[in-house]
């Protein structure tokens, strides 16, 4: 691990990275138990979910960044993939706290936790931490937006979905950059797969220690039930445009109970 | 008479070694930033340097160099990028950057469109003309965002007067190549 000694925190036995610079707007916590949101779409819902959102955008940004910072002689291409990835997200944590300051919130209105920051740059090799951040964190984020800008759509507010779309739409070309390089990466040097699979472990580690259990609360008193504990639906038709394999689709699926975006049945038709 | 294709070659090289630097210090800059605003600005600008560098890398290519080939400028111009990039708070970090920096790079990106052919070196004149048609937009940003954040104090008020005074005191900031000739895998 690059990570020096003072650069790192622990959190629930586990060693994660120490959280990039916020300020003291924010309160910055820990764990899920910690956060406040609800399940419902109601406004003091809905400012959350953007506040929550903007700084997971914002986490995003500066994993990419650190991305380029740490691995200088990385192939130019990718190089460029992730300067992309950088601008968008600075763009997305742009429009949501926009959006965030139009629906009368504001910074600080909620707790924020950086915990893809904390996983991801305990990760010393750039294929680990495209497939933790770009393959699952961001490839999670296709099957949440995938939902959720339907759920704004229904609440109706169609200008927080059109600017989900256009979220989505972005966040497809970072996951699939991202396989792509992966797939190329592997195939010039087999070993790059081993870094993967450790990568993916260390992330299912912490998952397990740190991941809610049932009947855990969080700060609002909002109880963890199984259904909220579930995988989201799969967004398949967007992970397919992502350049996930039918094998991996089938295997989220697998992990999410085979709920899908999609109607049952239609995968692979 | 213009410049030989070497003297091109090394030119663009440098400039493409300032982009990337420029890229790499703005993406440095944004976990360690604390305030929202001046991680957009610092994150949309990423991809504006990183384009900038590809472009004149693609150039290079043309020019009888590595595409892609970067040369390390003069090392006082080194040390002024070394400067920017040792800016002790947000404020620092933005005027000494937009403010401070990169108007002495627009002066030597005119430099360059100044002493080189128009008509035998057109590709690098037309890849420079879109980098200074940039440069505005980013200045812009940074005007935008100290309006969104009126409220920060600098922790030193002199900064960018300083950046610009080290940056024009360069002259000089590309160094002749050595004869063997190298590719920078940056």
């Amino acid at each position: 691990m690059i990570a020096a000694q003072g650069e790192t925190k622990v959190v629930g036995g586990v060693v994660l990275r120490r959280d990039p610079a916020r300020e003291p707007c924010f309160t910055v916590v820990q764990t899920d138990a910690e956060m406040q949101d609800w399940p419902d779409m109601s406004p003091i819902s809905r400012r959350e979910r953007l506040h929550r959102h903007m700084n997971n955008e914002s986490g995003a940004m500066e994993i990419a960044a650190r991305c380029l910072v740490d691995f200088p002689d990385t192939p130019w291409d990718l190089r460029m993939a992730l300067a992309r990835q950088v601008s968008d997200e600075s763009r997305h944590a742009n429009l949501l706290l926009q959006r965030l300051r139009e629906l009368d919130g504001f910074k600080g209105e909620f707790p924020i936790a950086n915990f893809e920051w904390g996983v991801t740059l305990m990760l010393e090799d750039l294929p680990g931490r495209l497939a933790v951040q770009n393959r699952t964190f961001e490839a999670g984020l296709i099957d949440i937006l995938g939902t959720l800008r339907n759920r704004w759509r229904e609440a109706g507010d169609d200008v927080t979905a059109d600017m989900l779309e256009g979220i989505l739409a972005d966040e497809i070309t970072h996951v699939r950059f991202a396989n792509r390089w992966i797939k190329r990466l592997t195939e010039q040097d087999p070993r790059v797969l081993l870094k993967v699979a450790m990568a993916v472990r260390f992330l299912g580690r912490v998952n397990q220690q740190l991941a809610p259990k049932p009947g855990d609360v969080n700060a609002v008193g909002v109880e963890w039930t199984e259904e909220r504990r579930q995988a989201p639906a799969v967004n398949v038709e967007d992970r397919r445009e992502a350049e996930f394999t039918e094998e991996e689709i089938t295997e989220v699926l697998k992990q999410a109970g085979f709920r899908s975006i999609l109607p049952a049945g239609s995968l692979g038709e | 008479m213009g410049l030989t294709i070497r003297q091109k070659a090394d030119r663009i090289g440098t400039f493409r070694f300032i982009s990337v630097y420029l890229m790499e210090t703005l993406a440095r800059w944004v976990p360690t930033t604390p305030e929202l605003e001046a991680k957009v600005l610092f994150g949309r600008h990423v991809w504006d340097f990183a384009q900038h560098a590809d472009q004149l890398g693609r150039r290079t290519g043309e020019l009888r160099a590595a595409a892609q080939y970067s040369l390390r400028p003069a090392a006082g111009y080194f040390k002024v990028l070394e400067a920017v990039a040792s800016a002790p708070g947000t404020l620092e970090r933005v005027a000494g950057f937009y403010d401070g920096f990169l108007p002495d790079l627009e002066r030597r990106y005119r430099g360059y469109l100044a002493e080189t052919d128009q008509l035998n070196d057109e590709p690098s004149v037309r890849i420079i003309e879109r980098i200074l048609f940039d440069l505005p937009r980013l200045k812009g940003d940074r005007i935008a965002f100290a309006a969104q954040r009126a409220d920060l104090k600098p922790l030193d008020a002199g900064w960018a007067t300083r950046i610009a005074a080290l940056a024009a005191a360069e002259r000089e900031f590309v160094t002749d190549r050595s004869p063997a000739r190298t590719s920078a895998a940056v």
